[in-house]
């Protein structure tokens, strides 16, 4: 890959080219000159993917929210220790996939109890409590809604190191290279995870599908 | 013609599952299986991405800008928190324990690499010792010797003034003594009218816990409170 250097990018950023036209790159080595600018273009542009992601990823919007905002701190806090060596989408997946696994098992270890389910059948699964809406709703719409808990559940039930390839392939739509660069992995080994991610996500949504 | 499994992989891998290669297409139009399988993954990559994308709050932007403020203002005190705290507790801790079990384990003591060194050469020379030791005290009666090592020794009995001054040679006694001699067995022996007057440690054997002796001028006297050998 070439060296650009990063003082180069932010010249280059300061003079006649507009904040939008810039790369991710360009607009961290503003960042780390101090550009705030530059960081409010870059949470603009990736705000609603990260929060989506984090929130396919625990199932719970709030915290999604928190984890995101997260995210972009650090970025904003390591920006002089970034290196452009891959896309910088990679390495703010990265982050947040740390951050969404991190909180996964914290839940864990806290064995928190959804106050949807706090009962289990015979077969020890979760069973959830579902009060009565009484809000009218359209069919289609009862429908779209009840297949959107339904793979949020399906999601959420996999294991962990299935979840975060998944949502980064289907629900985010990273390439197999993209997504071995943010977990670290090798490519073949995110193609077997995929594999058996759908594989399980095809018994739990048969019904959907 | 490409194996079912390998048109899995790439039906798997496909960016768009709706557009599959051209060789995939041919092979799943005359595959049952395949066909089935291409279906469902259709089926369930479109589910997955057709979900409702969440979007983060209106007030996304102004929540962020005062966390980074926060973290801004916390700055070179950012170790003070709490956790930090905990952190450098368990780190004093452990530093802590390290020493203790260094100490208790004599890492810090210079007794144990003195006996240590002690120890060595006399396991080395035990034969050679044993004969030197063997051999009767030099005339005088005097014996300067303040080797540290543990050696063999024979009881020496401290010979008869024999005219001018001069001490007759020590005999070797005929009792067996304690085998070995440790430097804790060295004792201070007064020698007057030998040295100048000036103190010479040599060594003793002791059977027991006995006094030292008091040699003046070929005399053995008791020692009044000078000390046991040991």
């Amino acid at each position: 890959m070439t060296a650009v250097t990063h003082q180069a990018q932010a010249i280059e950023l300061s003079g006649s080219r507009s904040i939008e036209a810039a790369n991710d790159h360009e607009l961290l080595a503003a960042i780390r000159d101090g550009d705030e600018v530059a960081f409010q273009e870059l949470v603009r542009r990736y705000r609603n993917p990260i929060t989506n992601f984090v929130y396919r990823m625990l199932d719970d919007y709030d915290r999604a929210v928190e984890l995101s905002q997260e995210t972009f701190i650090r970025v904003y806090t390591s920006a002089s220790r970034y290196q452009a060596n891959y896309s910088f989408s990679t390495y703010i997946y990265r982050i947040a996939t740390n951050l969404a696994i991190s909180e996964l098992r914290r839940r864990k270890r806290r064995k928190m109890v959804s106050l949807f389910s706090p009962y289990t059948n015979d077969d020890g699964e979760a069973v959830e409590m579902d009060p009565p809406d009484l809000n009218v709703l359209q069919d289609e719409a009862l429908i779209a809604n009840e297949r959107r808990h339904a793979v949020a559940r399906a999601i959420t039930s996999l294991p962990q190191k299935y979840r975060a390839a998944i949502v980064l392939r289907d629900v985010e739509g990273l390439s197999y290279d993209q997504i071995a660069e943010t977990l670290k992995l090798s490519e073949g080994t995110v193609k077997s995870r995929i594999n058996r991610a759908r594989n399980l996500l095809k018994e739990k949504l048969s019904a959907y599908i | 013609m490409n194996s079912c499994k390998s048109i899995r992989e790439l039906i798997d891998e496909a960016d768009n599952p709706n557009l599959l290669p051209f060789e995939v297409s041919q092979h799943v139009d005359a595959c049952r299986d395949c066909e089935r399988f291409s279906a469902e993954r259709a089926g369930l990559r479109n589910l997955l991405g057709s979900g409702a994308r969440v979007t983060a709050p209106m007030n996304f932007d102004a929540m962020l800008a005062a966390r980074l403020a926060e973290t801004r203002n916390r700055g070179w005190l950012s170790w003070l928190v709490p956790a930090n705290y905990f952190r450098l507790g368990a780190a004093t801790a452990g530093v802590t324990a390290l020493v203790l079990v260094a100490q208790y384990s004599g890492i810090f003591s210079s007794n144990l690499t003195q006996s240590q060194q002690a120890t060595a050469p006399a396991t080395k020379s035990d034969q050679s010792e044993r004969t030197r030791s063997a051999q009767p005290v030099a005339d005088g009666g005097v014996v300067a010797d303040n080797h540290r090592q543990p050696q063999r020794v024979t009881p020496v009995v401290i010979g008869q003034r024999i005219g001018s001054g001069r001490l007759a040679a020590p005999t070797i006694g005929r009792g067996r003594a304690r085998e070995t001699v440790s430097s804790d067995d060295l004792g201070v022996v007064l020698v007057r009218g030998q040295n100048g007057g000036s103190d010479v440690q040599m060594p003793t054997v002791s059977l027991g816990a006995q006094p030292l002796l008091y040699v003046s001028a070929g005399k053995q006297q008791p020692v009044r409170n000078v000390g046991a050998s040991f």
